[in-house]
């Protein structure tokens, strides 16, 4: 790899990393919007006692629990943030340890459920029998997005996504399935390039799903 | 004033429709732009808040197929993204909209501006 193909890439991580932290920071913008909707509406029915209206306890404890699931949204929000933030701390060379990719599939699917949403197509985790990689983890969830994103675009209005993991003779199968019409390999450079580098095998079989071969 | 809020969080539109209740207002609310065009299909509203981000419709394609079906209602955008400098070029840039997480004083306040004088069309 040459200076600038090193740079180049680094530059593709980074606009990687803008565009989930971006994804995130806006979901985090709609929790804190939710929960201060919900302490207004408290404070508003708290105004209202103290001038004699009496308290609905059906009301306060609405606004309660609102508060209460939006703060939980917000934690596994911040979680997933937190498991994606790390990734770039594994080492690229023999010292690393290995890859859950169970662990990367579930932090993808935390980090793409929004990006699905908005694309009105449903993302949802398959079976995921244990595997381990020797593949960078932060390589690996590039490439789950940029194929998540191509069969995004391929799908329809309503349609779901199962991703799921399987064993195969050599690897793990990482398979993306559709629950409407085939998928279409994706033809972007930037995965091929990825798969290359995570020596990956990207396939269509024979029902429309997309698999892609993690040899190592 | 009768107004429509639209926003794919349930729980954010009905809690900020419910405030505008207690301040008087005749507010109905929905999380789906088609549900907002069936509701909007009699013009009995006067004005509609619309987030702009939202799955399926657009906030602004939602304001352009409401301005369609009734010319004489008035519109106020929401954003999770921006900052309040955002909101201030918006404005001057005569796209005005509020940043999530909003104050109910600034969104009475636009709702009023708009009974007075006419908001964005």
């Amino acid at each position: 790899m040459t200076p600038q193909d090193s740079r180049q890439e680094s530059r593709e991580d980074l606009r990687f990393f803008g565009t989930v932290s971006a994804s995130v920071s806006h979901e985090l913008k709609n929790v804190l919007a939710v929960i201060n909707e919900a302490a207004g509406l408290l404070e508003d029915l708290a105004l209202m006692a103290g001038r004699g209206t009496p308290l609905d306890p059906e009301r306060l404890a609405r606004a309660a629990t609102t508060i209460l699931g939006q703060v939980r949204r917000g934690d596994t929000i911040v979680r997933a943030m937190n498991g994606f933030a790390h990734l770039p701390d594994e080492p690229e060379d023999a010292t690393h340890a290995g890859t859950d990719l169970a662990a990367i599939l579930n932090l993808a699917a935390s980090l793409f459920t929004r990006m699905a949403d908005m694309r009105q197509v449903s993302l949802r985790l398959g079976d995921c029998a244990p595997a381990m990689s020797q593949a960078n983890p932060f390589d690996l969830i590039r490439l789950l997005h940029s194929a998540m994103l191509a069969a995004f675009g391929t799908m329809g209005r309503g349609d779901t996504l199962t991703v799921s993991l399987a064993p195969a003779s050599e690897g793990t199968r990482l398979v993306l399935s559709p629950s409407g019409a085939p998928l279409a390999l994706p033809d972007d450079p930037g995965f091929n390039a990825l798969a290359a580098r995570l020596d990956t095998v990207a396939a269509l079989d024979d029902t429309g799903s997309l698999v892609l071969a993690i040899r190592r | 004033m009768k107004i429509l809020l639209v926003d794919d969080e349930v729980e954010l539109v009905s809690a900020m429709a419910e405030r505008l209740q207690l301040r008087g207002y005749d507010a109905d609310w929905t999380d789906s732009g088609d549900d907002a065009l069936v509701m909007a299909r009699t013009c009995s509203y006067d004005l509609a808040v619309l987030d702009i981000r939202m799955p399926k419709i657009s906030g602004l394609e939602l304001k352009r197929r409401l301005f369609e079906l009734c010319p004489s209602m008035k519109f106020i955008f929401l954003s999770g993204q921006g900052s309040e400098s955002d909101f201030k070029e918006g404005c001057a840039g005569g796209v005005c909209y509020l940043i999530k997480p909003i104050r109910i004083e600034d969104l009475v306040a636009r709702i009023e501006e708009d009974a007075t004088h006419g908001g964005d069309q």
